[in-house]
């Protein structure tokens, strides 16, 4: 039929400049003039009324086919021309990700303050109360309640910085125990004291007049030396690693007895030795022991009835083993490219 | 304290046990062995006999040789030993020999052939304190009858000893002595140890008077000895000696220092013939000029231990003797004393007086009081043998009181239960037996005889301690201790701190630490908020570290400084400590330091610190610990080290809390700082004891809110707090913040003018504001500032 021959021909005019429409105006252009509805493929509808029948029918079929097909390569060059107008935009505002950003960032944390931290909140966990002594102490504290009198032999070992015959500064947190005690008024007790101390050591790369230690203390009715054991086996896996074996050597300390020497299996070799720990696979990280009965008599308890296990570690030296320090006095030189490589939330 | 383990083999058998095991098992049981070294070393090692010596040619003190080495053959060696020559035996380094320096390999020195090195015991590694000027200079010349090709050179030179250095513990003085090392062996290793007393040597009565006037002196012990011979030592006696570190004088001083090794007793002798009188007598009541051995005078004190005969001074007990009664090579007759002080005031002496040595540092360890007659015996002993002593006298003794051994009652349940070990009662009292404990044992209680050497034991939880070093820590049964729950925290002041601590953290702040301790100049600059004393270290190492410090600003500025000068430019920084001010106070503080610029600002270029960005930070904390707007104010500070214009005090419920702002121009000027730098001080207890009540929510209007921005120009004095307070005065319903958006001065604006731009937010609880209503509220501001400030709106 001559019509719908007429119709595809119109079709494929009109589908012929769609494809070569190149923006937006061509195309509402194109819209504007064939596919509105006094385009000429809709004025062809006219001739529907000369037609009858079946001629009518496929007639009728072949406009909307028509339309259909133009609308859909419409739509696609519609899509084709936003797309690439989308695409412009994104090429142009492509920025350099590679530049600096803005310096949002955590403050770093003088890692003496990381481990303090760090040791608090693994005892807390358990319970423990945290509770501060002051740095300036009386003899009284610092040496005889710690069982040093005047005369110990112990006292050469600790040689202090005073301030008057009977005030000094620290040198030791173990005064706080005697505060604790002192407060507790003789009833069981678990705590942990952190603080700077202070010996008159000339400073060097692992000597410093002023450092930091946190002292453990827990008291009460038959406490022994596997309790101490079990705790600081605890402590020390969660500080250092799971695996982490803990060994006890003899030692003296004046205020416990028995007093031992805590070792860990070396976390860079894992116990086969490496210069780190010497070669000796064990690493030595504290100092503990059982209450001395006298210092429990001169804090108030009765000896026969409580007993307690003590410990203090050195928290300069876990930061320095952990980091790999090589000088403690960088931890109190403050420069920030050393300060910034320690964050903590 | 060195042992020699060939002075300890002396007393126990040490066959089968390796250097390795004894040192393992001492360090666990408390005797520490630091390190283990020997007096000499080297393999391939042989003795030779140079069979001839000729000048190399070419050389002006190198010589060619052949030497014998027995069944090593006949060996060509270069030496440049000046003593080398025909017919010396020699010590011979052969091919592959391990020596301290290297190792030796055959080669070619100037072309000749040499297959070995000749050796001085310098190159075997011996320390020069014990040779002879001759010895170090050349190689070292082997006695005649040293037989050729015998491969045990250090044997025979008598430099095959071990030496533990032993880090001894301040309780075990004891073991300042190698018998007792010899006992702790055999405690340990349960092998016998023979250790017999010495025999008195006693042939005449020598009277002599000895006693004291002094409680600083419990046992005093003296000996005559007469028709001595003072010479050199024999060599088993220098080996000994030389093996502990000592060097050899000659044999009377040299049995003193043997005595002393082997039983941990200080001796002093006095040659007896120049002694005014036969008598010493302990004084502590002198006071003057005291010549000593060392030819140095010393200021005697009170109180100073003195022996003393016929009123004069003849030894500063425990540490040092009179040159006037010192022994020489021309000593005849001597008095041997062996006493016990009071420890204590050995040591006052020996650190006023810097005297040390290793008698008196046994004195301050402290002694074994219960051993004087078998050291003077054991002492007379080797007088007779080594000095050929003509007449020995008898041992006369000053004890102050009687000695009482000590007994100390246990059961073996009270030492399981204080150890958390299930040892038998049999293993308890085997441990303590082998400690030289004598154990009576009722089956229950058991009554423990201490050994007169273990002055530390004199308790039950001391018994404790010697099962388990013995028995070894593996016994220890880890176990949690069963405690009641309880709620763990930390201290209040603490807690705060550290809320305190993560806030500066989170905004970007590094924590710092600085020492305690500073110089005066650091109490006296920077003290923004404390003027309180402060305490002063009597004794201070350095001016650097002599004062406790009060503020703490003073110590970031050395922070600040030490980073500018590392080229670290751009600094927000800052530290939490407490302070122990010399009025007895304890105070919190905080201190922040900012310089350069804030890189969070805008996108490479940030913004310079300025005094807002402090007042920031002091508005954080103040938000932070929920302090109502209402009970603090910024008022203007005026601190010499601040800019009087950027500087402010804090001030909360009428305390100062901070006192903050940019550095004078003339402080930087002083501190050499070209950066801006913005400080901060603040008292923490201030901010950590107001009291607020507990947060409640505020109500949020349902209606929308209006935000009607405009700008009024005010005089310079007029301040942007009083002009927003005058605000929020017109209408406390409906005003629900004022907001500052810009200031401007300059073109348009009147000198002595400025623009205030606000943005002011009105909304009702009740209902949606109408225009009118909105107009009206912004009418009445205009009119309000008109009137107070004479405020005109900026068209």
């Amino acid at each position: 039929m001559e019509l719908i021959k007429k119709v595809e021909e119109l079709k494929n005019e009109i589908i012929a400049k769609i494809k070569e429409a190149f923006d937006e105006p061509s195309l509402r252009l194109i819209q504007e003039n064939h596919l509105s509805k006094k385009s000429p493929l809709n004025a062809m509808m006219s001739h529907i009324k000369e037609l009858q029948g079946e001629e009518k029918a496929s007639f009728g079929q072949a406009i909307n086919n028509a339309k259909k097909e133009i609308a859909e390569f419409f739509a696609s060059k519609e899509k084709e021309i936003s797309d690439k107008k989308i695409q412009e935009k994104l090429e142009k505002e492509k920025i350099d990700i590679t530049l600096p950003s803005i310096d949002y960032h955590m403050g770093g944390i003088n890692p003496f303050y990381q481990i303090i931290d760090e040791i608090c909140d693994i005892f807390t966990s358990m319970g423990y109360q945290v509770k501060e002594g002051p740095d300036v102490e009386t003899d009284y504290f610092n040496f005889e309640r710690m069982n040093i009198p005047s005369n110990h032999p112990a006292r050469e070992m600790q040689d202090s910085f005073y301030i008057t015959n009977t005030t000094l500064l620290r040198t030791h947190t173990s005064p706080a125990q005697a505060h604790a005690m002192d407060e507790a008024k003789g009833q069981p007790l678990k705590i942990i004291c952190p603080g700077k101390c202070f010996r008159r050591d000339d400073d060097d790369a692992t000597h410093s007049h002023q450092f930091g230690q946190v002292e453990g203390l827990v008291i009460d009715k038959n406490i022994n030396l596997g309790n101490l054991k079990a705790t600081l086996e605890l402590f020390l896996r969660k500080m250092f690693g799971e695996k982490r074996e803990v060994r006890f050597r003899s030692s003296y300390f004046p205020f416990t007895e028995p007093s031992v020497e805590v070792d860990i299996s070396c976390m860079e070799c894992h116990g086969k030795g490496c210069p780190i720990c010497k070669g000796t696979g064990y690493i030595e990280i504290l100092g503990a022991g059982m209450v001395h009965p006298h210092v429990l008599e001169m804090s108030g308890y009765d000896p026969k009835e409580y007993s307690g296990f003590a410990f203090g570690i050195g928290i300069e030296r876990v930061a320095m083993l952990r980091y790999g320090i090589d000088d403690i006095r960088k931890i109190y030189q403050g420069d920030v490219r050393f300060i910034e490589q320690f964050k903590r939330m | 304290m060195k042992v020699s383990l060939n002075l300890v083999k002396k007393f126990i058998d040490l066959d089968g046990l390796s250097v390795e095991e004894i040192a393992h098992r001492l360090t666990f049981a408390g005797v520490e062995v630091e390190s283990v070294e020997s007096l000499a070393s080297g393999t391939n090692l042989t003795v030779g006999q140079v069979l001839t010596c000729e000048n190399m040619p070419d050389s002006d003190h190198l010589h060619l040789t052949t030497v014998d080495a027995g069944k090593h053959g006949v060996l060509h060696i270069v030496c440049g030993a000046h003593n080398v020559r025909k017919g010396l035996k020699v010590i011979v380094a052969l091919d592959g020999a391990k020596l301290p320096g290297g190792t030796i390999k055959k080669g070619k020195i100037r072309g000749h052939e040499s297959e070995g090195m000749l050796c001085s015991l310098l190159e075997l590694g011996v320390d020069s304190k014990f040779l002879k000027e001759e010895q170090t200079k050349g190689i070292e010349e082997l006695p005649e009858d040293a037989v050729v090709g015998d491969d045990n050179v250090l044997s025979l030179l008598g430099l095959d000893d071990v030496i533990l250095d032993l880090k001894l513990l301040a309780n075990r003085s004891d073991l300042y002595s190698v018998k007792n090392v010899a006992k702790e062996i055999e405690t340990l290793f349960e092998r016998k140890a023979n250790i017999t007393p010495s025999k008195d040597p006693k042939n005449a009565n020598l009277a002599f008077k000895v006693g004291s006037e002094t409680e600083r002196c419990s046992q005093f012990s003296a000996r005559v000895v007469k028709g001595i011979q003072v010479k050199e030592s024999p060599e088993w006696l220098k080996d000994a000696l030389r093996s502990s570190g000592i060097r050899s004088i000659n044999n009377i001083v040299d049995i003193g220092n043997y005595v002393m090794l082997l039983t941990g007793q200080p001796l002093h002798m006095y040659d007896m013939d120049k002694l005014p009188k036969e008598e010493l007598i302990v004084r502590d009541d002198f006071e003057g000029d005291f010549v000593a051995l060392d030819e140095k005078t010393y200021k005697i004190q009170k109180g100073d231990v003195v022996i003393t005969c016929a009123g004069k001074v003849m030894c500063l007990g425990g540490v040092m003797g009179a040159l006037e009664c010192a022994v020489d090579e021309n000593t005849k007759n001597v008095v041997v004393e062996a006493a016990n002080f009071d420890f204590a005031s050995i040591r006052r002496t020996s650190i006023r007086l810097a005297l040390s040595s290793d008698s008196s540092m046994r004195f301050v360890k402290g002694i074994n009081p219960n051993q004087y007659d078998e050291v003077e015996n054991l002492t007379a002993e080797l007088l007779k043998e080594l000095c050929s002593a003509k007449e020995i006298g008898e041992v006369h003794t000053y004890l102050a009181g009687k000695y009482q051994p000590r007994v100390v009652e246990t059961t073996s349940e009270y030492i399981n239960g204080r150890l958390g070990t299930s040892f038998s009662h049999k293993e308890i009292v085997s441990a303590l037996e082998r400690a030289f404990i004598k154990v009576e044992d009722d089956g229950k209680k058991l009554v423990c005889h201490i050994p007169d050497h273990r002055i530390d034991i004199t308790g039950e939880a001391d018994l404790s301690e010697e099962v388990i070093r013995i028995l070894g820590f593996e016994h220890v049964d880890s176990q949690l201790p069963s405690l009641k729950a309880s709620v763990g925290a930390l201290e209040e002041n603490l807690a705060k701190k550290r809320v305190v601590r993560s806030f500066l953290r989170g905004i970007g702040l590094d924590e710092q630490l600085t020492y305690s301790l500073v110089r005066e100049k650091e109490i006296k600059d920077f003290a923004l908020l404390n003027k309180e004393e402060a305490y002063k270290v009597m004794n201070p190492l350095t001016d650097e570290h002599e004062y406790v410090r009060i503020n703490l600003l003073p110590s970031l500025m050395n922070v600040l400084t030490f980073n500018l000068n590392h080229k670290n430019e751009n600094l927000a920084f800052f530290e939490v400590s407490d302070l122990f001010s010399g009025e007895g106070k304890r105070h919190s503080h905080l201190a922040v330091v900012l310089a350069g610029n804030d890189l969070r600002r805008s996108h490479l270029k940030g913004e310079a610190y300025s005094f807002y960005h402090m007042k920031g930070v002091v508005g954080g904390l103040l938000k932070l610990f929920n302090i109502d707007e209402k009970r603090y104010s910024f008022v203007r500070a005026s601190v010499e080290e601040l800019h009087p214009g950027k500087s402010a005090n804090v001030k909360v419920d009428g305390k100062v809390l901070a006192t903050f702002g940019e550095l004078h121009p003339v402080t930087l000027k002083k501190y050499d700082l070209n950066t801006n730098v913005i400080v901060m001080e603040m008292d923490l207890d201030v901010l950590f004891s107001v009291r607020t009540s507990m947060k409640k929510m505020e109500e949020i209007s349902k209606f929308p809110s209006v935000k009607r921005d405009f700008a009024v120009v005010l005089k310079d004095e007029v301040s942007a707090a009083d002009v927003i307070q005058e605000i929020k005065k017109v209408n406390r319903e409906l005003i629900k913040a004022v907001d500052i958006f810009d200031v401007y001065r300059g073109e348009h604006i009147q000198k002595g003018m400025y623009s205030l731009a606000l943005s002011v937010t009105i909304s009702s609880m009740e209902k949606t504001l109408t225009d009118a209503e909105i107009s009206a509220v912004q009418d009445a501001i205009i009119n309000a500032l008109a009137l107070k400030f004479n405020a005109e709106l900026r068209k």
